[in-house]
This record gives C-alpha cells, structure tokens and sequence, in this order.
C-alpha cells in the first residue's frame, strides 16, 4: 500500500478524520471505508483535516461526492481544512468550494458547524 | 489682462494633465473593471461638477446596453438594461453632445435634454458609453472640458479592454488548468488500471473518478458480459433497472443521450434518479456498458468536452473490465491444458509398457494420439497358460469423453482376463456395460485375439473394428480378420458374438490399426491414404521385422498426409518367429 494514513480523533462532539499522504484511486476506499464507518455509527459531524495531505487524485474527491449527501441528509455535514494551497487548488478547480465548506483550521470548521446549527 | 488669463489657462491644462497622468496610471495599473468604470465616471463628474452620471456597457449578443454604473437622482437603476434604435454611426461617434450636435439621442435621465454621450472604445471594439448629465450650471461643456473627458475616457477604454483580456485570460488559463487535470486523471487511471486485475476495484475507482471530476451524484453503471446486463455500481441511485429498460439503452441510437421528457415517460427508473445523460460505452466497436449521470452538483451544464471526458473515463475503464475477463478466461484455458496433460500422463500409463516379450512372436506397437488425449486403444496382455491376449479399439469422438471411455474399456478388460469364460461371452458383457453407461452417441469398433504359442492358434472377436490384416508367408493376397458382431456400446448383446480360430504359421504377418492410418488425408484433404496402399505398403517390407514394418507405414502415412495428422493412429505389427 502507497504512503497514505488516516489517522481518527474526537474533538467535542465532532468526529475528526486526519488524512496524511496521497489519497489516490488506490487509497480512496480507504477514506470510504473510514467515512461509511463513520455513518454507520450515526457519527454525522466530520471534520476532515487535510494538512498532511499532499495530493489528491479525482477517485479521492469522488468518494467525498459519494458520501456528502448521505450525511447532509442526516443532519449532519463534511467540513474540509488545514488544505495547502496545491490540494486546495484541485478542489477549486473542480468546483468544490461552492458545495463544501472549506476551512482555514478545526476551531473554524466547530464554529461554521455551531452556526449551521443556530441557523436550522 | 490677456498674459493673466493666458496664465490661467496655463495653470489649468497643467493640472487637466497632471489629473489625466494619475488618473491613467491609476487605471491602467488596475486590472479590475469595476473599480476603472467607477473612478472615470466619479473623477468627470467631479471635475466637470456634473451631478448625474452613468457608464453604459455594450452587450453585443443582445445588442443593448446595460447600465453599469448610475450616479445622481433620477438616473436609471443600476443592471438595467436598455435599447436603443439608432444608427450605427452613433457608435462611431467619440462624442454626442445632445442639443447640440445632429443626433436624435433619447433621454435617458429624466428632464435633462443636454446630456453628453462619450464613446468608450479601442480601435477595435465599441465598449459602451460614460453619459455625463448637464452642468449644473446649464451651461454645456466647451471644448477644453470635452477634449479632458475624451482623453480620460480613451485611456479608460485602453484599461477596461485590459481588464477584459485579463478575465480572459485567466478563464482560459483555468479551462486549461482543467483541461491539463482531466488528462492527468485519464493518464493515472489508465496506469492504475493496468496493474490491476480486481474487476471490483477497477469499478470502484471508475466511479469515484467519475463522481469526483465532475461533481456528479447520481451515478449508475450497466456492463454486458457474455450476453447478460448487470448494473455494477451505483451511487445515489434507488430503484432497479429492469431487463427491458435496459434493453432499451442499450439500443439508443447515439453513444450520448440527453435524457428527455419521451425517454423519462419510457423509462421512470431515470425520472425518479434524476438521470441527465446517458453514455454508450464500447469495446471492440460493440456497446458493452453504459453509464447514466446526474446533474453536476454545481449546477454547470454538461458541456460536449465535458461529455468526452466521460466517455474517456468510461472507455478505459470498460477496456480494462474486458481485460481481467480476457484474463481469467487464459487463466482458465491454462488450468484445463494443465488438466489435459495430466490426463495424456495418466492415458499413456493405460497402454502396455514395456511390451510383452514372446519366443515364438515378433511384436510392435505404437500409438501416436493426434490430440492431448485420444480415443485409440491397444492392449497385449499376458493371459494364464502363457497365453498372449492381443486388443485394438477406437473410441468414437476425440478428447476428454473418447478418453474416459477408452480407460473403463481398458479396466473391463483387465478385469475380465483371469476369469475363464470365451472370448465371444466376454465381448458380450463388455458391450452391455458400454450399451448401459454410454450414450447412443459413443460406441468402440473393438478388436481382440488370443495367441495359444502351444499351438499358434489365434482366436479372435472383431466387433465392428477396421480389419486386422492377415498376410500369410507365400500368399501374395491379404486376408481380413472380420468374424465377430456388432459394435460395442450400439444395443445390448441379443446374438452373441462370434468367435473364430486360425493357425499362425512361421512368417505369417499380422497388422492390427486404427482408422488413424487408412484415413490420413492427403494435403488438399481431398484423398485417404485406403488399404490399398496399406495393403501395398506392409507387402513391400513383408521381409523385415515388425519393427521395420510398423515404422514403414508410418512413414508411408506421413509422407502421404504431409506431416498433418488429423486423428490418433495405432499400429501393432505381430511377424510369427
């Protein structure tokens, strides 16, 4: 298996996927796997922190696509952070920025969460 | 008096030009749009203390103008858009003083009939125009003010024109940023496709690229495969295709299809999943797949580049679908050789080996199987008394059926050796057995005799086989050893089977075969090799050992088919010592 990790933690009430490496076609299932983990234990609030990621191919962004709606339909969203710029500028290219939030670090991503809640 | 108000003017136009140089600086240097329209149309107003303003854009697609920017009571909102139905030459005009000059301009703020027009242009493209209202003063512009405002409008056109390219630019720059990306996905995905033969994986990552590269959502995926259509992969989809519906798209006309009212009523499956196109993909010029998509999740309409990619993306991952498949059935090809040859091993071991020796008998024999494994079969088995049984057969068909039969066959005969019951009982039961546990398809032409070395007499049952030929010593003519009955495995033994006895003499010759020889097809395929030649060929070399002989018709087989056999060719070559 290529360099890649995801390394899970709990911040609060928010669950907190850390991604280090290349997530690629080879690695996506793995972030698939640790997302469907996730919704299966009804976890819904994910942040996931992208500042050891150093590349990500579109099978990577794909599996965000795949899952977005299934969380948002249960009340819950996937926020992104910590992007560098080369990682940030596939996600703008393809359009990301305006279906997901993009975040500067995980203290921004908790309050965006806590201000989707107070609008809801 | 005069040298003052020269002084005047002086100190004016320095001051026009020291505005005009800052504010040119100013403009040129920005690259937003917004902020150039905006501070030419502030910096006139100002300076010619006018207190309506607008700058008008030309849209030329729709041939109107859109209000940019309005400043002052009563002037137009902002983003509305107007037409005007005039000559084409007020485009060309630099200036338009209305009341003034000979054109006929509509009002555009209210009560002010001596608005001024000012042409935004660059030598190629008319931009659109800054319309300055009247002074407050009443008084229209002189020509110092008209030159200014031309002035700073030529340099703000130089500057909004600029500021096009540059958006331009950097929208090209973008579409180009993409374009690189998708062929970076292409490329990385046709290599790991390459190394991976999990056909599930390969569709995992399909989809993915696919959902990630576009933003798509709804995403369903159908593959063919040796004539059966399974939906593989999915995401966001509920509800199942039918066998029909996708009998239907697979039959559509056109690789890609836009979904439409007619084919949503036809097929609901894609109403209820939001399906916006479909996508025919081939291999080997035949529609194997399909994929339908969603909407981009961002709104953007699919465009026919867009629809390329897909089809790439789709194309590369049906081609290497096809090859795990092509893959596994090698694999599988390979298995049952393996198989095969194990079986030829096994086969082989069926035939005698060595040979049995006899004092008063010149013995040869050789099979040579044209396929893995054959449906010949010769035996020469020791018998009690010191007894010789000798045994040929062909198996009808060829390959692994002819050689199952041929190896129960050769056990039955094993079995029955020791047991003392005739030769003509013994075929008799053997045939039941065949009749019982073959199908009406698989039969043996059979062959077997017994040599007695106390008295060279040979008894013999032939149950349908080629002749075994019989050339006595001083004989010029061949006999053929016929007497027996019916092939073996046709219909149970109602009359039994016939045995006959003959007495060998010293240099009689016996040759026992299989069709393999007198069927050997020449070159063109359009003669047999025939007894005849058999015949001619064993008469030829009647002289030499059996070894000899046998290997003469070999030869002589070979030369006549040109080195192709078509069928298993088995000779035994018996010489009396």
């Amino acid at each position: 298996m290529k360099n890649f990790k995801i390394n899970h933690r709990e911040v609060q009430s928010y669950d907190v996927l850390e991604l280090c490496g290349e997530l690629d076609a080879h690695t996506a299932s793995q972030l698939e796997d640790s997302l469907k983990r996730l919704i299966d234990q009804e976890k819904h609030q994910i942040i996931v922190n992208c500042k050891q990621l150093d590349y990500i191919a579109s099978a990577g962004l794909g599996v965000f696509m795949a899952y977005i709606e299934d969380v948002r339909s249960l009340g819950g969203d996937i926020k992104l952070t910590n992007m560098n710029p080369k990682v940030y500028n596939v996600f703008d290219l393809l359009g990301f920025p305006s279906l997901y939030d993009i975040l500067e670090d995980e203290t921004d991503a908790i309050k965006k969460f806590e201000t989707d809640e107070a609008e809801s | 008096m005069s040298s003052s108000s020269n002084k005047h003017d002086e100190g004016h136009s320095r001051f026009e030009l020291k505005t005009l140089l800052e504010t040119s600086r100013m403009l040129i240097e920005s690259q937003d749009m917004d902020f150039v329209l905006n501070n030419l149309l502030l910096i006139t107003m100002g300076k010619l203390m006018v207190s309506k303003g607008m700058i008008l854009l030309y849209q030329p697609g729709a041939d109107n103008y859109i209000i940019s920017k309005s400043k002052g009571r009563n002037c137009p909102e902002e983003g509305q858009t107007i037409s005007f139905d005039w000559d084409q030459e007020v485009q060309e005009q630099s200036v338009i003083q209305c009341g003034v000059d000979d054109f006929e301009m509509p009002e555009l703020i209210e009560d002010d009939k001596h608005c001024t027009f000012f042409n935004l242009q660059t030598s190629n493209d008319h931009i659109g125009f800054l319309c300055l209202g009247s002074k407050g003063n009443k008084q229209p512009l002189n020509q110092h003010e008209v030159e200014f405002v031309e002035s700073l409008s030529i340099i703000s056109s130089v500057a909004i024109a600029n500021s096009k390219m540059f958006t331009e630019l950097r929208r090209i720059n973008r579409m180009l940023d993409r374009k690189v990306y998708e062929l970076n996905t292409l490329f990385d995905l046709s290599k790991d496709f390459n190394i991976l033969v999990d056909r599930e994986e390969i569709i995992r990552i399909f989809k993915f690229a696919m959902l990630g590269q576009m933003l798509i959502r709804k995403f369903f995926f159908v593959l063919e495969h040796e004539d059966e259509r399974k939906v593989m992969a999915t995401s966001g989809i509920s509800g199942q295709l039918s066998e029909e519906e996708m009998e239907q798209l697979f039959s559509l006309d056109e690789d890609l299809t836009e979904v439409d009212d007619a084919l949503e009523k036809e097929i609901p499956f894609l109403a209820e999943n939001e399906i916006k196109a479909l996508i025919g993909l081939q291999f080997q010029s035949e529609r194997v797949a399909l994929v339908g998509v969603g909407a981009r999740a961002n709104e953007e309409e699919y465009s026919s580049s867009d629809y390329n990619f897909l089809q790439s993306l789709g194309n590369l991952a049906v081609l290497s679908i096809q090859k795990t498949y092509l893959l596994e059935g090698r694999i599988e090809k390979e298995r049952m050789e393996e198989e095969l040859n194990i079986a030829k091993g096994i086969q082989k071991g069926l035939l005698p080996d060595p040979i049995p020796h006899s004092d008063k008998l010149d013995i040869a024999a050789s099979n040579i199987s044209s396929y893995q494994v054959g449906g010949d079969y010769f035996d020469i088995l020791e018998a009690p008394e010191n007894r010789l049984l000798f045994a040929i057969g062909d198996v009808a068909g060829k390959g692994m059926p002819a050689a199952l039969l041929m190896a129960n066959l050769q056990a039955m005969l094993h079995v029955l050796l020791p047991v003392d019951i005739s030769l003509g009982e013994a075929t008799g039961q053997i045939n039941d057995i065949i009749y019982q546990n073959t199908p009406s398809d698989k039969f043996i032409t059979f062959f077997w005799g017994i040599f007695n070395p106390d008295n060279y007499q040979f008894q013999f049952v032939n149950a349908g086989h080629n002749p075994p030929i019989l050339l006595r010593s001083h004989e010029d003519e061949v006999e053929e050893l016929t007497e027996g009955g019916l092939i073996l495995g046709v219909m149970s033994t109602m009359t039994p089977y016939e045995e006959q006895t003959i007495t060998l003499r010293e240099d009689d010759l016996l040759v026992f075969y299989t069709d393999g020889v007198t069927e050997a097809k020449n070159k063109s395929e359009s003669a047999e090799y025939g007894e005849e030649q058999l015949f001619e060929c064993i008469k030829k070399n009647r002289g030499s050992s059996s070894e000899e002989i046998q290997e003469a018709i070999i030869k002589d087989i070979k030369s006549f088919s040109k080195d192709i056999q078509h069928d298993d060719v088995t000779i035994i070559v018996i010489k009396v010592n």
